[in-house]
């Protein structure tokens, strides 16, 4: 190896070798991260409880997180049971969504005529309040689960569908013609460059449709349900025992932040392998 | 494939688009042929063509008259027998190094066990021994090029096609890049067509430098740099190298103040000398 070679390795190693930066810096800056939001958290709660107390705000108007969480905990048994559709009708609408979501997109990147076709009626149907049709759902579906599994699929599936599309199109066109000059088939190129360069946008895209997903469900049942944490909020709200209701609630929020977390995981792991790494 | 005859042709090579202000003519009857082994640098101002008529022989564009031969072959679509280096290193940013260089192995299905001494063996010749696991953010821009020459390099194609490829790097890492690239070319022996509008880069490079430009595109002139090989960094600074430069510079003006005189507002060249 030539001198001049080496010579430019190590000018450029130097100026993008490893960084050192601080193991004390970094833990210090994740610390504020996690500790500053949770330390503002509890303080409202603080404000909560003593607020409610010292004002004496009836426990029918606004109940105190202490007597929340005390029901919370003396109704664990009927809370976990009205979970479990609440959470799982989610789970299957999420995955519904996000099977159709991405096959749909993928159609629409793919084919120019569906595209033309089907993309601006979607933006339009975008712009129905969809929360309106859920009643509509009760008419076709019925009141079983299946009106709320359709509901949440209804209402998640949108935004799988635009982030991958947008996905799709972020992809380096240098790229799809380096493949193409090395004669990739077009699955080649969508299983080793598109699927892959559009993975970040699929997961921010599902992470806004499991949030719906629930939302869509708890709608449902709202409307119909005979179980289900919507059914309870209502059931509890109805004979104004504000504090079950509000333990429901906070089951829900449980729930949720559990979906969420399985989805960010999954991102997670997915980055592992598909990430770029912010350098 | 006789010894001496043209391995890459072009004859009456054109290339049209249609726009909505009408017709383009990107290139207008390219004629041109290569020897088996030989670098040819296109040499011209932007917009000349130079680069559609690269894309045309990598397949990637087809011709819309004329003909375009590749060992013997009609050029119909892209050939498992060359490689493409485009002006980015077009890396897959969540592959490692290695795994950017068999690329190719893998897009044509050959096996990886019978490539991976060879991909390790090109880094190793480009100074990139060791940084097989790093990811491509953690290069710098002429390491990242010297990544996409191995990847280019790796199914051992017959003819390399590049693209401008170190013009977005800066001038002292461009230096460093075309010492590499001669040197590596010295080892894999390879039909080199570059685009470029360096003229230094151009001269220093190449057996034949083949200058474009004008309004509509025509070859200007086909130069021969006769300097043996391997050639040492310190031939530009050299007479013969600085006549040479000085010869494609007066060309490609000429070709300039031609298409000036024809068309009122012809956009200034950007060559760099």
């Amino acid at each position: 190896m030539s001198t001049t070679i080496e010579k430019s390795q190590s000018i450029e190693t130097e100026t993008t070798g490893p960084k050192k930066s601080g193991f004390l810096q970094t833990l210090a800056s994740s610390s504020a991260t996690v500790i500053l939001p949770l330390l503002l958290a509890s303080a409202v709660l603080l404000m909560w409880e003593y607020g409610v107390q010292l004002a004496g705000v009836p426990e029918v108007i606004l109940p105190s997180p202490s007597s929340i969480f005390k029901v919370m905990i003396a109704k664990h048994e009927i809370l976990l049971r009205h979970s479990q559709p609440t959470i799982l009708e989610s789970a299957g609408g999420f995955a519904l969504a996000s099977i159709l979501g991405i096959s749909l997109a993928i159609l629409l990147s793919y084919s120019r005529i569906a595209r033309e076709a089907l993309y601006p009626n979607l933006v339009f149907f975008q712009l129905i309040p969809k929360i309106a049709l859920a009643p509509l759902f009760i008419i076709w579906f019925g009141i079983g689960s299946e009106s709320r599994l359709a509901f949440a699929v209804f209402i998640s599936f949108f935004p799988i569908v635009i982030s991958t599309i947008a996905g799709f199109a972020s992809v380096d066109t240098n790229m799809v013609r380096l493949c193409r000059s090395l004669t990739a088939t077009e699955w080649q190129i969508f299983t080793s460059v598109k699927f892959p360069a559009a993975l970040p946008y699929i997961f921010s895209g599902m992470k806004v449709a499991m949030t719906m997903a629930i939302i869509g469900v708890i709608i449902g049942e709202f409307i119909t349900a005979q179980q289900g944490l919507g059914y309870l909020i209502v059931f509890a709200t109805a004979r104004a025992d504000t504090v079950v209701g509000m333990a429901a609630i906070a089951t829900l929020c449980a729930g949720g932040l559990l979906l969420y977390g399985l989805v960010a995981a999954a991102e997670a792991v997915a980055n592992r392998y598909y990430g770029v790494p912010r350098g | 494939m006789t010894q001496g005859g043209d391995f890459i042709s072009a004859v009456q090579a054109s290339k049209t688009y249609t726009t909505r202000s009408g017709l383009v003519h990107a290139v207008q009857g390219a004629n041109f042929s290569a020897k088996e082994g030989q670098f040819i640098s296109l040499l011209g101002p932007s917009g000349c063509g130079k680069s559609t008529l690269l894309m045309m022989l990598a397949g990637l564009e087809s011709a819309s008259s004329g003909k375009l031969v590749l060992a013997g072959e009609p050029v119909l679509g892209p050939r498992r027998d060359t490689g493409v280096i485009f002006q980015d290193a077009t890396l897959l940013p969540w592959k490692s190094v290695l795994d950017n260089v068999l690329f190719p192995v893998d897009i044509l299905k050959l096996a990886r066990s019978e490539y991976l001494d060879r991909a390790r063996e090109l880094l190793e010749r480009v100074g990139l021994g060791g940084f097989e696991d790093k990811r491509p953010h953690e290069l710098s821009g002429g390491m990242r090029q010297r990544v996409a020459i191995c990847r280019a390099l790796v199914h051992d194609p017959k003819v390399l096609l590049m693209d401008e490829p170190f013009s977005a790097l800066d001038a002292i890492t461009r230096d460093q890049m075309n010492v590499v690239l001669s040197e590596l070319l010295e080892r894999y022996r390879k039909t080199v067509i570059f685009v470029t509008h360096s003229i230094r880069e151009a001269v220093y490079l190449s057996d034949r430098v083949l200058v474009m430009g004008g309004r509509p595109s025509s070859m200007l002139l086909d130069l021969e740099i006769p300097f043996p090989r391997p050639r040492p960094f310190e031939i530009e600074e050299s007479q013969e190298f600085v006549g040479y430069c000085r010869t494609l510079r007066l060309t490609i003006e000429q070709g300039h103040s031609h298409s000036d005189s024809s068309r009122a507002k012809a956009p200034v060249a950007k060559v760099s000398t």
